[in-house]
């Protein structure tokens, strides 16, 4: 249990603090998990019976009025076609991770497209395009994809290819380490250590600055980097805190250490010539964080690793770039 | 365009370890080559089938999964090679099968007079291959060699799944910080196109040079 400090303040520090606890049980196995001796697999997390959001979440969603979407708007042209067009992925536990037997995508981001999609054309359809993280900014330019759902970190010159809306998730880099590894109990403790991040993640250029000296070795995908770090290819890896958490609870060789280092706020990548769908979406995501979807999506999710209940959602144009 | 000059350096380094990393598998892959197409005509029946299997198994297995399986399954039994290391094995490994089939098509070119003649001189398998059979058979597949080097060089791009920062992995961070996808992949595009038309160039000159006019 001393592997994590408790030392937050303000608002948000609330929930780091309740995810910081949640990490360090499953990290250390104890704790009220119910499930706890057979490691529990990510995305199936038994939360709400099988860990997905409720069909009657869906049902109460609400549904954007005729008045809402002028004909000839981007939105006019998703309720006619029937569905939404989604960039995002398949392998990423919690977020947006397809269930092999049901072929459903489950996870934060995937049910937020599917109400996002309520909201437009009255159905949860969907239709999920996986991009890589080198081509987001490309499909949204040429109009392959409606909106992207895929932790899509807002930065300022991301900002400039294409808008995002929200952001409508926060979190935040942290350090995993292997579970036998008590070296290494915050950021600060990198520098000189082979440190491995995801390709194309904000931990490739966070890393120098949070972790001066230390050298980094980038694997594509998040299942990769935790195979690598639980091979010793490095001394830690660096990802963000939801990511580490759920690779926590499925991998008992690792475990998570120190608080998040940095903040990320997670937009909706939209086209960017596009003004009008962004506020649309915008005034669509105030209205789930106020009626609670948003908190119930979260709780069946992420929230299934994390006591304590949902967070306070990020504040809409908080995040330099949205 | 800032995109890329902002980054030069960082792209610098990528290219750097592509051509490195081109250049000692290209090697490899040539000596792995030579041999496969030996056994593939060796006269004992079990260096043929060995051969064969050799070929048969690399062409029809993707880079990428070999890759993977060589950089996450071999630790899992206790041998761990570094990235770099691991990458250059794997890729010689699999365009070796490649070239073996092309130095083969190479071989069959040479005239069954020759190697009968190489014997009738008193030369063993070794001596005719060495002297007669080899240089011959690969100076008449200088072309389709080239060709297989152009797609080796393509193919290096792919190490970047498994952590070795060479010009895509490095053009994938600068596109990391700068979002501008489409100017830092086109000059990255440019940087493989130099590279192959430089290959294709010496191929040209080598073809000129050494090729037997029949």
């Amino acid at each position: 249990m001393s592997i994590l400090k408790m030392s937050f303040t303000g608002r948000r520090s609330l929930a780091l603090t309740a995810t910081a606890v949640a990490v360090a049980l499953a990290a250390t196995g104890c704790g009220g998990d119910s499930d706890s001796g057979a490691p529990a697999l990510p995305g199936n997390p038994g939360l709400g019976g099988d860990g997905v959001v409720a069909q009657s979440v869906y049902d109460a969603a609400p549904v954007a009025t005729d008045a809402d979407i002028p004909a000839g708007s981007a939105m006019d042209a998703i309720r006619k076609r029937g569905y939404l067009s989604v960039g995002g992925s398949l392998d990423a536990p919690l977020l947006s991770q397809q269930n092999p037997v049901s072929g459903t995508i489950e996870g934060f981001d995937a049910d937020m497209a599917k109400l996002l999609a309520k909201y437009i054309t009255g159905k949860t359809e969907v239709k999920t395009t996986t991009i890589g993280t080198q081509t987001r900014e490309a499909m949204l330019q040429a109009k392959s994809v409606d909106v992207v759902f895929q932790t899509y970190t807002i930065t300022p010159q991301r900002a400039t290819q294409i808008a995002f809306a929200g952001p409508y998730l926060t979190s935040g880099l942290a350090v995993g380490v292997r579970k036998d590894d008590t070296s290494i109990k915050s950021v600060k403790d990198l520098a000189g250590k082979t440190v491995i991040v995801g390709a194309n993640t904000p931990a490739v250029t966070a890393l120098p600055s949070a972790a001066p000296g230390s050298k980094q070795i980038a694997f594509g995908t998040d299942p990769q980097a935790l195979q690598a770090l639980l091979q010793k290819r490095g001394d830690a890896y660096v990802q963000d805190f939801t990511l580490l958490a759920s690779g926590a609870k499925a991998n008992p060789g690792m475990k998570v250490v120190g608080e998040p280092f940095t903040t990320e706020a997670y937009g909706i990548g939209l086209n960017r010539e596009d003004a009008q769908f962004k506020e649309f979406v915008n005034k669509w995501l105030t209205k789930i964080q106020a009626d609670g979807t948003w908190a119930k999506v979260w709780e069946a999710t992420l929230g299934s690793v994390v006591e304590g209940g949902a967070p306070t959602p990020p504040a809409l144009g908080s995040a330099d770039g949205s | 365009m800032d995109a890329l000059t902002a980054h030069l350096s960082e792209l610098g380094h990528g290219l750097v370890t592509t051509v490195e990393l081109t250049v000692v598998t290209t090697v490899g892959a040539m000596l792995l080559g030579i041999i496969v197409a030996t056994l593939r005509i060796a006269p004992v029946p079990l260096l043929r089938a060995i051969g064969t299997a050799y070929v048969e198994v690399f062409q029809n297995l993707p880079l990428l999964a070999l890759l993977v399986l060589f950089v996450f399954a071999l630790p899992t039994i206790g041998i761990t090679f570094p990235l770099f290391t691991s990458a250059a094995i794997v890729i010689a490994v699999y365009e070796g099968a490649y070239l073996a089939e092309a130095i083969r098509a190479g071989i069959n070119t040479v005239g069954v007079g020759q190697a009968e003649a190489a014997r009738a001189i008193g030369l063993t398998f070794g001596q005719s291959l060495r002297h007669v059979i080899l240089p011959q058979g690969l100076r008449a597949v200088i072309q389709p060699i080239g060709n297989i080097c152009i797609a080796l060089l393509m193919n290096t791009s792919l190490a970047a799944a498994v952590g070795v920062v060479e010009l895509t992995q490095a053009a994938n961070t600068v596109n990391l910080i700068e979002a501008q996808p489409l100017a830092v992949f086109t000059g990255a595009g440019l940087a493989y196109m130099l590279l192959a038309l430089i290959i294709g160039q010496v191929t040209g000159l080598l073809e000129r040079r050494l090729a037997i006019v029949r």
